[in-house]
């Protein structure tokens, strides 16, 4: 688990003349080269096409001894590309799968000779993106950003790298329209394309029972629910402030999913989706995970599982195991293996089952038994189950107290009923005989000391902890409890949570903090969690990087990103300032009202109730205020690059949203008090205030909406927000009349 | 024998087609910029995409109004890819929508601007026989209205502006001359061209102006007649013959967005300019161009066309803007003026500083658009704002009709009211264009549904009114109204 960084990152300006005419770069690939490492040779050129102005000369298991060719760029392995194997004086360095080398190598006669490859065909798609990186490109998850061309010239580069953290994950998919369960297959293809370009190696599709991506009968009983966003139908129609964001739509849908209405469209287009991310992580060298909940079920198994209750979600539209369900319950089992085949012949190129760990009452009963069989199972020595709930009841988390001894006692079911169902293996075979790697995912952190002992056997883990980075880093002790020297993990890091929901976020600060804990600890890697992407392109861009170098912090790497794209440094610290009171204000929402912006039902009218709005609040507001004012003004000010006030213009008018999205909550709790005070002309002013500012809020959003996140943002707002507000204000008038 | 009642088919269905003149609307705001149709009769109350729908063309984006004239309807766009983008002027029948003619000019190098602003943003003007539009990288253009041949093109410089906004300034036809008035934060001016053939006839430097967007009205008061313009600070009377500033009211503020609205020799006046009385510009740039929050403004942080101004404003050559030096770079010292609102009505006419004497009324009201000019018709006086707030004021004397009224539509307004048939037509940004009926009492109509984002102010002629979204271009009548 060490992870050495070999970077000599040596940059001397030794460099090559700027390009006379008459010259050429060749790019040299092996036949053998793989469909990525091709790929990896066309982005390249591509790249230097952009940078340069120069045009590169293709070439295959040699290098051009024309006197024109000034430089030929060696892109591969030894392996793939046996040019690189045959250099006098290079020694193709030790790497893992994942290092990378970008060297100049001395030759006796020119042309000169660029290696650029890596431990595997993914690796020397990252050494191009990396030597895209230190000539300038700054890589976003919307758009790769350029430097103005210059005349050809490169630094003497001599670079081997090995990441920091080995697994780099990318979840999508999820819940919410807000998040990617609406983003169709196109815009994971860019997205996942941006994601490689920035070293992320996996990507984990985090799916739900009610949602249409797997088709499976078991006893009898068909599957029938395929379902996006819980069952919300968003209406998008009429006089939805923002509606120019859907061009024309009367509902919200996954593009993939536009116009279907059975539960055979749907579940084809769900495969074509998820088969389509797979494919596509693959040809850039990515594998893919699939999480689910392996103990929830459609409604409609209800039947089939007798004793299931409805498991306490939004709309209930699932089942899973009741109190009279014991673990071992033959007929649960079978569902589940059922479920779990299902999806795995669905999604043969799938690498990796990631199964969660629920927080199940209604198993807790089972506890001691289940600890009973973990020990018979596992050895658990001195650890005991009371030991286990004094510290999930005393911990500092979200899940504490009578809560955090319900998780824990689930958790130790589920322990000792994953160890039963995935011990052998079997579940877990493809149909083509591999296996999937098992992950188990989000075990309560009380099981961190004995993990080792109670997992099934070969899994890895991928840990929740809290809700927010902040809360995690403020839990960080916690961390240290889990052996990393024995059980691969890897932190979910949560960029942008849905319960602070709607409002724009940034915690990058403590996603810095704990990196350098993971890092320290010897954990493998990371998991993104987020909804809305928004925002998002610093802590992105710090983590691509962080993953990486050691050295790489918070500021360094906004700075690294910053100045790349605008060109300049005084609007970089600008930002700095406006991101920073973006992290204060998030960080002020998750300690006094994480759950003020959930999207769901009822989401606007909450804030209904007569009274001043507390400080915090007005500290947020302040924050964000500040925040858009340091975009607008680094937007406005001139000699930026291209693209990049289209960016900032885009965060500016994001930022807009916020602070009118709050000024309506604050003009509805006017209203309110208005309203009991029963002052009905202040009150309905003050509604109409509120309406405005909400209508400002979302035409704002549609302004600028890029992807189906922002536009689930607006549909989501018109539908839980706009609409109530507007029937909340008519029922004031017909108050008023009366 | 078959052959002439072909023939005469023919000639009666090219008579028909053919553009027939008729009442115009041949300016920004049609007649002299006032939004007010006094011919049209049984103007639609209900109409959307699909309803009362007599024709519609997708054009490609823009924010100019539709202009009516010799029964031609004009219309511009910017279309194309970035980097090969082109400025294209449009002819229409006015009755049927046939595209008469087309005329594209590369659009070269576009400046940043600001939304919602376009491109295409000028109004044309058009005498029936000829169209004049201008477009900010190329300059002044005249073309053949019949046919849409390019005649000539009066170059123009490039306009700047410090807070980013982008050209969109229209020009009007007085006699034999087209008046442009150009107010940007660089060189303001107002000129006189020879309808012609495009040769200058006066150019008036307008230095002590910012960046502002009122077209040009013309206001006669007994026998003298004036090329009237608002800026900052200053409504100004131009004599038409020679450019020269006959008289000038120093009552406005500081940005001046709007178009006065004219009634015989009444000039109605509707401005909000953001911030209060002190806020000069220095504020609004320290605020928004002192990238690096020194409370100094070094050359970096202006565009290089400014760095003259930034030279002339320095005054102690220390390579930086600070204090009053900002506002005097680019703010005539004689003309600081700031934010506010303001709805006034000045009587034309005269000579020199008239404020004292022609100011005939001022409401400190916060019920000013910035950029939505006001609808003085029937004696009233009525104004909408973000947010659909609409206010109506007694064109007379100021009294109030309504102060503060929601017309049922939210968001955002860049579109001026406009009036027809006794209906007042007023269209938010939303692309939902509320109708009222147009009295001493807010009387709301109907609310009517074209689909997206909306700018431009629609134009109202023949019976019918025409309403161009960011992309397309419609037409809507009443079934019943019989073709012209």
């Amino acid at each position: 688990m060490i992870r050495h960084s070999l970077a000599f990152g040596l940059t001397l300006l030794l460099g090559t003349a700027s390009l006379p005419a008459a010259e050429t770069i060749a790019i040299v690939v092996g036949s053998k080269a793989t469909a990525i490492e091709k790929d990896a040779a066309d982005e390249l050129a591509t790249q230097w096409k952009r940078l340069f102005g120069v045009t590169v000369k293709r070439f295959r298991d040699t290098i051009p001894k024309s006197p024109d060719c000034r430089l030929a760029v060696l892109v591969g392995s030894t392996s793939t590309n046996p040019v690189t194997g045959h250099l006098p004086g290079f020694t193709w360095p030790k790497i893992s799968n994942q290092g990378l080398v970008i060297q100049e190598i001395a030759v006796p006669t020119p042309p000169k000779v660029l290696v650029v490859g890596g431990g595997s065909p993914a690796a020397t798609f990252w050494a191009v993106s990396e030597l895209g990186h230190r000539l300038g490109v700054r890589y976003t998850f919307r758009q790769d950003f350029f430097p103005p061309q210059k005349p050809f010239k490169l630094p003497r580069f001599n670079i081997v790298e090995e990441p920091e953290l080995r697994t780099r994950t990318w979840r999508t998919i999820n819940d919410f329209a807000i998040g990617p369960e609406s983003w169709g297959l196109e815009e994971h293809k860019r997205f996942i394309r941006q994601l490689a370009k920035m070293k992320f190696n996996r990507i984990l599709m985090s799916v739900y029972a009610w949602q249409p991506f797997v088709d499976y009968r078991f006893r009898g009983v068909q599957r029938q629910t395929a379902l996006h966003w819980f069952g919300e139908v968003l209406r998008v129609d009429g006089d939805t402030p923002g509606r120019v964001a859907f061009k024309g739509a009367k509902i919200f849908q996954n593009p993939d999913f536009a116009g279907l209405t059975t539960y055979k469209q749907k579940i084809a287009a769900g495969k074509k989706l998820m088969t389509g991310v797979i494919d596509t992580s693959h040809s850039l060298g990515m594998t893919v995970g699939l999480s689910t909940s392996v103990l929830e079920f459609p409604k409609e198994f209800a039947d089939a599982l007798p004793g299931s209750t409805k498991v306490h979600q939004l709309k209930s539209l699932t089942i899973g195991p009741g109190p009279t369900n014991k673990p071992d319950d033959p007929v649960l089992t079978e569902l589940i293996s059922t479920r779990i085949r299902a999806f795995l012949k669905t999604y043969p190129g799938l690498d990796a089952l990631y199964v969660s760990v629920p927080e199940f009452p209604e198993w807790n009963a089972h506890a001691q038994a289940a600890w009973k069989e973990l020990d018979n199972r596992k050895s658990l020595g001195d650890h005991s189950l009371e030991k286990l709930v004094t510290s999930a009841r005393n911990r500092n988390l979200i899940a504490s107290g009578d809560r955090g001894e319900a998780s824990i006692k689930g958790n130790v079911v589920g322990m000792a009923f994953f160890c039963r169902l995935f011990d052998d293996g079997k579940l877990l075979k493809k149909p083509d005989g591999s296996s999937v790697e098992l992950v188990i995912r989000q075990p309560d952190p009380a099981l961190f000391p004995i993990l080792d002992r109670v997992l099934p056997t070969g899994a890895s883990t991928l840990n929740f902890v809290d809700y927010t980075a902040r809360r995690i880093a403020e839990s960080k002790q916690l961390l240290a409890q889990l052996p990393a020297k024995k059980v691969k993990a890897s932190l979910i890091m949560t960029l942008a949570d849905d319960n602070v929901g709607v409002l724009a976020q940034s915690t990058t600060q403590h996603i810095d903090t704990l990196t350098r804990e993971i890092r320290k600890l010897g954990w493998d890697g990371f998991s993104t969690r987020y909804w809305i992407p928004g925002e998002l392109d610093s802590t992105v861009h710090y983590l691509s990087r962080a993953s990486w170098d050691a050295k790489t912090t918070r500021v360094s790497a906004h700075h690294d990103l910053w100045e790349g794209i605008l060109g300049n440094r005084a609007g970089s610290e600008r930002l700095l300032i406006g991101w920073n009171h973006l992290e204060d204000a998030t960080h002020t929402l998750d300690k006094n009202a994480i759950g003020f912006g959930f999207p769901v039902p009822g989401m606007f009218l909450k804030h209904n109730s007569p009274g001043e709005p507390p400080k915090w609040f007005n500290d947020v507001n302040d924050h964000y205020t500040q925040w858009m004012i340091e975009l607008y003004r680094v937007q406005g000010a001139p000699l930026h690059r291209n693209g990049s006030k289209q960016l900032l213009f885009y965060y500016a008018k994001r930022s807009e949203f916020n602070v009118a999205y709050l000024g309506a909550v604050k003009a509805l709790k006017a209203a309110a008090t208005a309203r009991k005070a029963k002052d009905l002309d202040t009150a309905i002013e003050q509604m109409e205030t509120a309406m405005d500012q909400l209508n400002g809020a979302m035409t704002s959003l549609a302004d600028v909406a890029q992807g189906q996140s922002d536009r689930g943002l607006i549909a989501t707002l018109a539908n839980f927000a706009y609409r109530p507000l507007v029937k909340e204000y008519e029922k004031l008038l017909d108050e008023a009349d009366k | 024998m078959r052959r002439l009642p072909l023939l005469s088919t023919l000639i009666l269905a090219v008579l028909l087609a053919a553009p027939a003149p008729g009442e115009d609307w041949n300016q920004f705001r049609g007649p002299n910029a006032t939004g007010v149709s006094r011919e049209s009769k049984n103007l639609p109350v209900k109409f959307s995409t699909t309803e009362n729908v007599v024709w519609k063309k997708t054009l490609g984006t823009g924010v100019a109004c539709p202009i009516i004239s010799g029964g031609r309807c004009i219309e511009t766009a910017t279309v194309g890819p970035k980097g090969k983008q082109q400025f294209v002027v449009f002819g229409f029948d006015a009755a049927t929508g046939r595209e008469l003619w087309k005329t594209a000019f590369p659009a070269g190098t576009l400046p940043s601007i600001t939304w919602p602003n376009q491109h295409a943003s000028c109004t044309p003007t058009s005498d029936g026989e000829r169209v004049y539009v201008h477009y900010s990288t190329i300059g002044l253009i005249c073309l053949d209205a019949t046919n849409g041949k390019h005649l000539w093109t009066h170059k123009t410089s490039m306009p700047f502006y410090l807070l980013g906004w982008g050209a969109a300034n229209s020009p009007i036809l007085h006699e034999d001359k087209v008046i442009f008035c150009l107010d940007d934060d660089l060189a303001s001016y107002i000129l006189a061209l020879d309808k012609y053939t495009g040769k200058p006839k006066w150019t008036t430097k307008r230095p002590e102006m910012l960046g502002g967007y009122a077209v040009p009205v013309v206001v006669t008061s007994g026998k003298q007649t004036d090329i009237v313009m608002a800026g900052s600070g200053k409504l100004k009377g131009y004599d038409p013959g020679s450019g020269k500033v006959r008289w000038s009211c120093h009552s406005l503020l500081r940005t001046i967005m709007t178009t006065p609205a004219v009634v015989g020799d009444k000039i109605y006046v509707s401005v909000q300019s953001y911030g209060d009385t002190d806020r000069t510009l220095k504020f609004a740039l320290l605020q928004w161009r002192d990238t690096n929050q020194d409370e100094k403004l070094d050359k970096t942080e202006l565009g290089k066309a400014f760095w003259e101004k930034f030279d002339k404003g320095d005054a102690n050559k220390d390579g930086f803007l600070t204090g009053d030096e900002i506002d005097d770079a680019f703010q005539a010292k004689t003309n600081r003026v700031g934010g506010g609102n303001i709805i006034q009505m000045i009587r034309g006419g005269g000579t020199g500083d008239v404020t004292k004497t022609h100011l005939e009324w001022n409401l400190n009201t916060k019920a000013p658009s910035n950029i939505a000019s006001p609808l003085v018709v029937n004696d009233q006086l009525f104004v909408v704002k973000e947010g659909g707030i609409s206010a109506a004021f007694s064109a007379t004397d100021g009294k109030t009709h309504w102060p503060r009224r929601r017309i049922r539509n939210l968001g955002h307004y860049y579109a001026s009211p406009v009036y027809g048939d006794g209906k007042i037509y007023v269209t938010g940004e939303n692309g939902f264009i509320v109708v009222l009926q147009q009295g001493p009492k807010l009387k709301f109509l109907a609310k009517n549904d074209v689909g997206e984002s909306c700018v431009a102010t629609p134009a109202i002629a023949e019976d019918r009114i025409y309403v161009r979204t960011i992309n397309t271009l419609y037409c809507f009548a009443n079934k019943s109204t019989p073709k012209k």
